[in-house]
């Protein structure tokens, strides 16, 4: 995003503005007021006597909140000027603006105050795709409040906006005559209102309720108490506490609420395109923030498993016991443009829902969620076997079957190139990627635990596990690349190897399905100077056909892989690789301010003395927001087991001591303390060997 | 609740209305695994026109029961009778509907998803499109 640009946001609602606190469409910036992928506001425009504003000053005071000091003025010649301007601006149903003049000379003046107001109600796509409008418009005008409207047969989205002070109202805006007297002070307060509705109350209207029932209905108390109840981070490192509270107050900022449960969060994706729920974003954000703010992964399990799949439904990708991976509720989706009413197509949010299921329990105890959820996670195992074995040899793979507006990959590396043989060609369709099966291998494995302790259904369980040792069995033998001693990234339509060298290697580690043998080759590739830049792992060999450091799955270091690779380490007793990848990604943290983009570059850490940040990434984004979270259950040894949590430090020298105080779960609370003892500047093997 | 099926005395003669066939199937069926944890009555109110007619499904864990007449609901579905065929019959989707303000429903929210999980996918065209070939290299 341009450093121009000003956004706040609560969950489901973002503004973007000017530094001025102005509105004004752009091609490049999804300016304006966005609830429920809708553009609300797309004009906001402030003039004092027809003369637009200069900013002196802009304060994010909180990520729901922003002030703008303003004077009129060109802005070239330097006057003293005689009134001051303030914008107050906070996001909560809609936003709420408070609007402040003082006039600081010593004689009265009077004021031409306008503001005005406009809405073209784009969809997100037409912002993203710049596409044209098929609804009428309108507006209705009263003393005190303006509603834009747009319609489209039984389509209707409307902006209410309203002030304080009666204003003379027109079609496109308000405007006031203020007699302000010597040193006076003159203030009104706008509230704009998004409604699925075009009637004037809010009777069916589910979804401007949803949105003004915020989780949290103070926002600041709100904020106050979700950080208090989360566990407190004590370092010897500032940075590393500033980055921790950078994460749970983005994490608090991310939080969505469905229109099934009210006063509930669950992360949505990123802002600003991705201010939704996603399947694997939402599941993996929820993993990685499970010993913080556990009653995310509640949230997101209880609302994914109401949207399963039940039907086969090619427009949306959909089949019974899939889990979602796109829901949007903007018009191209109301219309049918768009398929994300919701979308399905992703082939890793179904095993990875079982993941999470099991995973949150053995931390919550919460084995009434388990019970509720039972013939969800079975149709989700069910899926794995039934619907996508697409090509009948016991792997996942995908294809999708809308052609038109599905998405051609369907797992996290989902841009076009991002699989690739050696030399770079791209293999064909259905793409059975290697990761995939790994979370199914971990789904099979768990659900054979839920279902042997929780559903008492040992059958079930001894299925599952057999089911899990042969996949796996065939797994080591179908994707191991023999001449380069790791596994390739997908098997092809053909069954053929798609034998470039990728992080999702580090994936495999954490999901258990790689054969002990072989592990030590495997960090051997994840470690070594064709993958790991210093600051990580890059999603593509150096070396490989495709590779370019700043390409977006080709190369780029992605935090939140990272997180999930170092988990696996550890998981396979690497213990030092482990803290050393916690530590590259940790103090890339510390340059982005504690806030890590989606990716950066994946130069060498020796020539770039600081991470170059992705062109376009998305920020805040969750699951890189959650990966500092991961890192350090990871160098902590975080692992419950039964009813108590195990405490396995493993922490680099360079972080000092670390205190997690008050993590929450079955054993209510515990402290976590671990001294940095690791040193990672040890240079790994090399093994350029392929 | 009545006990015997009100719908299923029609079931021959009405056979050609979807929703009456739909209405027919689940009272026949009596329970349905996919509303194994839903509980509550839905009043569904379908619009012709000046004509208006109702049916109550009324689910207790699974177990479904259908009516023409009941007392309270715990949830409203309000549409129009042409859409609620096509729902029916797969030729229309329920969430996108809801988005088009198509369908109104006054309730708690997560009974209107177990709901439309009742209606079926599109009509059968379905296939697996060709496994494609992988290209040259």
């Amino acid at each position: 995003m341009n450093g121009n640009s000003v956004q706040i946001l609560e969950g489901n609602i973002f503004v973007v503005s000017d530094r001025r606190g102005d509105i004004e469409t752009s091609r490049t910036e999804p300016n304006g007021l966005f609830a429920f992928d809708t553009r609300f506001l797309s004009k906001w425009v402030l003039t004092v006597d027809g003369e637009r504003l200069n900013a002196l000053s802009t304060d994010d005071l909180a990520y729901y909140q922003a002030q703008f000091f303003l004077v009129p003025g060109t802005g070239t010649v330097y006057l003293n000027p005689t009134l001051s301007v303030i914008r107050l601006r906070e996001v909560g149903h809609g936003f709420r603006e408070e609007l402040t003049i003082l006039n600081h000379a010593n004689e009265p003046v009077r004021l031409t105050v306008r503001l005005e107001a406009g809405c073209d109600f784009a969809d997100l796509f037409e912002v993203k795709d710049a596409l044209r409008k098929k609804g009428t418009y309108r507006q209705r005008v009263a003393p005190d409040r303006l509603v834009l409207v747009y319609e489209r047969d039984t389509f209707a989205r409307a902006t209410h906006i309203s002030t304080t002070v009666p204003a003379d109202v027109d079609e496109h805006g308000f405007t006031f005559a203020v007699d302000l007297d010597a040193h006076g002070e003159w203030s009104t307060v706008f509230d704009v209102e998004p409604s699925f509705s075009a009637a004037d109350g809010v009777a069916n209207d589910p979804v401007g309720a949803a949105a003004r029932k915020p989780a949290h209905r103070d926002m600041a108390r709100g904020l106050e108490k979700w950080l208090s109840a989360a566990p407190r981070l004590e370092a010897d490192s500032d940075t590393m506490e500033a980055t921790y509270h950078r994460c749970l107050v983005d994490l608090a900022a991310l939080r969505f609420t469905t229109l099934s449960m009210p006063g509930r969060a669950l992360p949505a994706a990123g802002l600003p395109w991705f201010m939704t729920m996603f399947g694997r974003d939402s599941i993996l954000t929820s993993l990685q923030a499970l010993p913080f703010t556990p009653e995310l992964a509640a949230t997101t399990l209880k609302a994914l498993g109401e949207r399963q799949g039940t039907r086969h439904d090619d427009f949306r990708d959909e089949d019974p016991g899939r889990i979602l991976h796109e829901m949007r509720y903007g018009e191209m989706t109301a219309f049918e443009e768009r398929p994300h009413s919701p979308y399905y197509g992703s082939a890793d949010a179904t095993p990875l829902y079982v993941v999470l299921l099991d995973e949150y329990e053995r931390w919550s105890g919460d084995r009434k969620l388990v019970r509720d959820l039972e013939l969800e996670a079975r149709a989700a195992l069910r899926w794995i076997d039934e619907e996508a074995d697409l090509q009948g040899n016991g792997y996942v793979s995908y294809q999708r079957r809308n052609e038109r507006t599905g998405l051609e990959n369907q797992c996290w590396k989902d841009s076009w190139d991002s699989l690739s043989y050696r030399d770079g060609e791209l293999p064909g369709f259905p793409r059975a990627t290697c990761e995939i099966q790994g979370y199914a291998y971990d789904a099979k494995v768990r659900g054979a635990r839920l279902a042997r302790e929780v559903w008492h259904d040992p059958e079930y369980a001894e299925l599952l596990e057999q089911q899990a040792a042969d996949l796996k069995r065939r797994f080591n033998r179908d994707f191991w690349v023999r001449d380069g001693e790791y596994f390739a990234v997908a098997l092809d339509a053909d069954g053929r190897q798609v034998d470039s060298l990728t992080s999702n290697n580090g994936h495999l580690l954490w999901s258990g399905i790689v054969d002990k043998s072989k592990a030590k080759a495997v960090v051997a590739h994840l470690m070594g100077p064709r993958l790991f830049s210093g600051w990580g792992i890059r999603t593509l060999a150096e070396g490989e056909g495709r590779y370019n450091p700043i390409g977006y799955h080709v190369g780029a270091v992605w935090p939140f892989d990272n997180s999930f690779i170092a988990w696996g380490l550890r998981r396979y007793g690497f213990r030092t690789e482990a803290a050393r990848v916690a530590m590259g990604i940790l103090d890339a943290a510390a340059v982005f301010a504690g806030r890590l983009p989606e990716a950066f570059g994946g130069y060498r850490r020796e020539t770039t003395k600081y991470p170059v940040e992705y062109p376009t990434a998305c920020s805040p984004q969750a699951w890189s927001t959650g990966a500092p979270l991961l890192l350090l259950r990871v160098i902590l040894g975080l692992e419950p087991e039964g009813d108590h949590l195990v405490v396995d430090p493993a922490i680099p020298v360079e972080l000092g001591n670390l205190a997690l105080l008050d993590i929450p779960g079955r054993w209510g609370r515990v402290d976590a303390f671990g001294r940095g003892r690791v040193d990672i500047s040890a240079r790994p093997k090399r093994r350029t060997r392929r | 609740m009545a006990s015997t099926n009100p719908a299923s005395t029609r079931r021959s003669k009405k056979r050609s209305d979807p929703t009456e066939a739909f209405f027919d199937d689940l009272a026949a069926r009596g329970h349905e695994p996919l509303l194994a944890r839903a509980s509550g009555t839905v009043r569904i109110e379908l619009h012709d026109g000046r004509r208006k007619e109702q049916w109550y499904l009324s689910i207790a864990n699974g177990d479904l029961v259908v009516t023409r007449r009941g007392g309270d609901a715990d949830a409203v579905l309000r549409t129009e009778k042409q859409l609620f065929d096509k729902l029916v019959t797969g030729r229309a989707n329920t969430m996108a509907a809801f988005l088009r303000g198509a369908i109104s429903f006054d309730g708690p929210f997560d009974l209107a998803l177990l709901f439309q999980r009742l209606f079926p996918g599109p009509p059968p065209k379905r296939r697996r499109p060709a496994t494609a070939a992988r290209p040259e290299r």
